[in-house]
């Protein structure tokens, strides 16, 4: 019972000097839900569907046809379309970064050469195959009847030509098409969101849980960083004289930092849910477990790494190496699902990843707890892994 | 908040603390070389010695923090590194200030008293006896970040004692602090003292040494080189011999050196200061002044005093006087 109020007394230690040091309260419950904002706004806008490239386009053709496009393009709010005068003229806005990417079109749409020529940054060559599937949007939406006239132009050589029964009924066809372009997309695709409920949520639900863990870690390493101030203090001597031992202070941190990374978990996504519509309330039965866990990984952890070092110089390099890449690595800045196949296998190495997993799964796929079982033992296991270490490292601290 | 009178203890001969043959040594370099010391209750013992003469480790020591090579420590009859609980009655006030800033000064307290395993019940008594005690009682509310030196230098003894140790141990207590806080350090001390408290306190400020210590012990190279209360040490190691100091004006060529060092004085730390022992006192700095303004050494003042600990001090660090 008695080591019960001494780890409650540690635990109002931690709770008073955050409560006076009003600066760094504010940086710790204000900041995670504004820079979630922050960083939802930026993700959701790069990795929906609503990307709004903007495409430089010069029309050097000058047929009707080409024409047709480039006003379609115009009027496309897939694209954000610049009209340039030549080719050279698209090219040196697309190498001062003035547009995504360029498009010329330098033959008439239907003709069999390429008519089409995309200018992009390598810098930014996702900009280049975007922009390919756009203009073919476009084109099949707003010209079909192109579409239609390049097909026959290309399949009639290998058929052996057409009768002129057949090019009647095709030269028809297109006109009809010509007439009202929407009446048929000339596409493969047809789409269907997996949960019309959802949409656009699921980029939200990700980077709550992102912003959630890497604050969580942040955080903890913060309050970890404690742990330096009471051997440089003396407060460390003072206790390691008496019967308490450094035990308590380790795990009255730890406890004090899992309540911490609960209440920040709990602002984020309220904030989701309050700006966004991320249904967490209504999940709050495994939400809650989930950020028990992540919180206890990160409040272990912290403890752990900082437990290692010797002064709160090589502490504080630890902690802000560790954060970046973990967070880099596990998915708090860039979505895991951009990043190459052996960095998705190696971020399951970090707690971030197994975090945003989770938090996905219950707010997104609405998944059970057969979904998220495993990420709750393996943070849990990581935060207790941390704790022990900072608790033998601690008692190292007698000799 | 009324101060109370820790739990009386009482005046026992035997010792609360005892260290016999304690040998110790880092990496096989010697740090402690048979060290014996004991302390009663209400006393205080300086320990002194220069840096890097075991001072830290013979503190850890004490502490059961090391268990040394060879001899034996014994707290209130149990030894600290084997029995955790002989060290509730142990307080240590490190050198530098062990405690929250944030934090009140009684909020310190407090979780220093829960961490010391003073009973809930007892817990505001304990805090304000602490407090009463190291004269801080009037800052209980204050966070410590903006307390004076000398008012944090008394809180960080308020929470070492308010488990009621039997042994206080104070590493450099007033250091960094101006005179009037080191005498309001000192009172405190002193009624500890007064309660029956063991007080072992390491300073380099050998003044107050010799003014607050029942008690001095130099160590010297881990040993433990002379012990004694500080006037019959100084009296054993310089008899009926007073200081004489004498200050030049300037610094002096190596001629000059070696007339001063014909006269029997002995360089000090101060390059225009020179010193030494002489029974005659007054008498001979007399002729000592007339004999070096002969020389063309004219003293700008010549001082004579008791000696000092200090002087002690620099003689057994010097190894001029015998253990």
């Amino acid at each position: 019972m008695r080591s019960v109020w001494k780890i409650a007394a540690m635990m109002r230690v931690m709770a008073l000097d955050l409560w006076r040091d009003r600066g760094a309260l504010l940086m710790t419950f204000l900041l995670p839900p504004l820079v979630f904002l922050i960083f939802s706004s930026v993700f959701a806008g790069t990795t929906g569907d609503d990307i709004q490239l903007k495409l430089a386009v010069a029309d050097t053709a000058h047929t009707p046809d080409s024409g047709r496009l480039a006003a379609a393009l115009a009027r496309s709010p897939e694209v954000r379309a610049e009209t340039a005068p030549t080719a050279d003229a698209v090219r040196r806005r697309v190498k001062a970064g003035q547009a995504d990417a360029g498009l010329v079109i330098r033959a008439d749409p239907a003709s069999a050469d390429k008519p089409f020529l995309i200018i992009a940054d390598p810098s930014r060559a996702v900009a280049a195959p975007l922009a390919q599937a756009r203009v073919q949007q476009v084109l099949a939406n707003a010209l079909p009847d192109v579409t239609l006239r390049r097909t026959i132009t290309q399949l009639e050589p290998a058929l052996g030509g057409f009768t002129d029964e057949q090019v009647e009924n095709a030269d028809s066809a297109a006109a009809l098409m010509r007439q009202d372009p929407t009446h048929d997309d000339g596409g493969f695709f047809e789409r269907e969101a997996v949960k019309d409920a959802k949409v656009g949520g699921g980029v939200i639900a990700y980077y709550a849980g992102a912003v959630m863990i890497l604050f969580a870690l942040f955080s903890a390493m913060q309050g970890a960083l404690g742990l330096m101030d009471e051997r440089s203090t003396g407060v460390a001597d003072r206790l390691l004289a008496g019967t308490a031992g450094m035990g308590p202070v380790v795990s009255g941190k730890f406890l004090f930092l899992v309540g911490q990374g609960t209440v920040q978990a709990l602002l984020i996504f309220a904030t989701a849910q309050g700006v966004y519509g991320v249904a967490a309330a209504q999940h709050a039965v495994l939400w809650l477990p989930t950020t028990l866990a992540a919180s206890a990984c990160a409040a272990g952890v912290a403890l752990g790494l900082v437990s290692v070092c010797r002064t709160r110089e090589q502490a504080q390099m630890l902690s802000t190496f560790v954060i970046l890449v973990l967070a880099a690595v596990g998915g708090s800045m860039v979505p895991r699902f951009l990043m190459p196949p052996w960095l998705q296998s190696v971020g399951w190495l970090t707690p971030h990843a197994w975090a945003i997993e989770a938090y996905q799964a219950i707010l997104w796929r609405d998944a059970g707890i057969g979904a998220v079982y495993k990420a709750w033992c393996v943070l849990t296991a990581a935060g207790l892994a941390g704790l022990v270490l900072a608790h033998v490292l601690a008692r190292r601290l007698r000799r | 908040m009324t101060a109370e009178p820790l739990s009386p203890e009482p005046i026992a001969a035997l010792p609360i603390v005892t260290v016999s043959g304690a040998v110790h040594a880092y990496g096989g370099q010697p740090v402690l070389r048979g060290v014996d010391l004991a302390l009663r209750p209400g006393e205080i013992y300086a320990l002194l010695g220069p840096n890097g003469a075991g001072k830290t480790t013979l503190i850890r020591v004490l502490c059961g923090r090391i268990r040394p090579d060879g001899g034996a420590v014994l707290l209130n009859g149990r030894d600290p590194a084997r029995v955790p609980a002989a060290r509730a009655g142990l307080g240590l006030v490190p050198q530098e200030i062990a405690l929250y800033p944030n934090l009140t000064v009684a909020e310190n307290v407090e979780t220093f008293a829960v961490l010391a395993d003073v009973p809930r019940a007892g817990l505001p008594s304990a805090v304000a006896r602490a407090l009463a005690l190291t004269r801080t009682t009037d800052r209980a509310h204050v966070p410590v970040k903006h307390l004076s030196g000398g008012y944090r230098r008394r809180a960080n003894i308020a929470a070492a004692i308010v488990h009621e140790p039997s042994l206080l141990i104070l590493d450099e207590p007033t250091v960094g602090v101006d005179l009037d806080a080191r005498e309001a350090v000192d009172a405190v001390i002193r009624g500890l003292r007064d309660l029956g408290v063991a007080v072992l306190m390491t300073t380099h400020d050998l003044d107050q040494a010799g003014a607050l210590a029942d008690r001095v012990g130099f160590l010297r190279e881990g040993e433990l080189v002379l012990e004694g209360r500080p006037r019959a040490l100084i009296a054993e190691a310089f008899g009926e011999r007073m200081e004489i100091q004498v200050h030049l004006a300037e610094e002096v060529d190596a001629a000059g050196q070696d007339r001063l060092a014909a006269e029997g004085l002995e360089p000090t730390g101060r390059a225009t200061v020179w010193t030494r022992l002489d029974a005659d006192g007054y008498a001979a700095a007399g002729r000592l002044d007339q004999r070096l303004r002969e020389a063309g050494l004219a003293p700008r003042e010549i001082r004579v005093r008791e000696p000092s600990l200090a002087h002690l001090f620099t003689l057994v660090a010097d190894r001029k006087l015998a253990a």
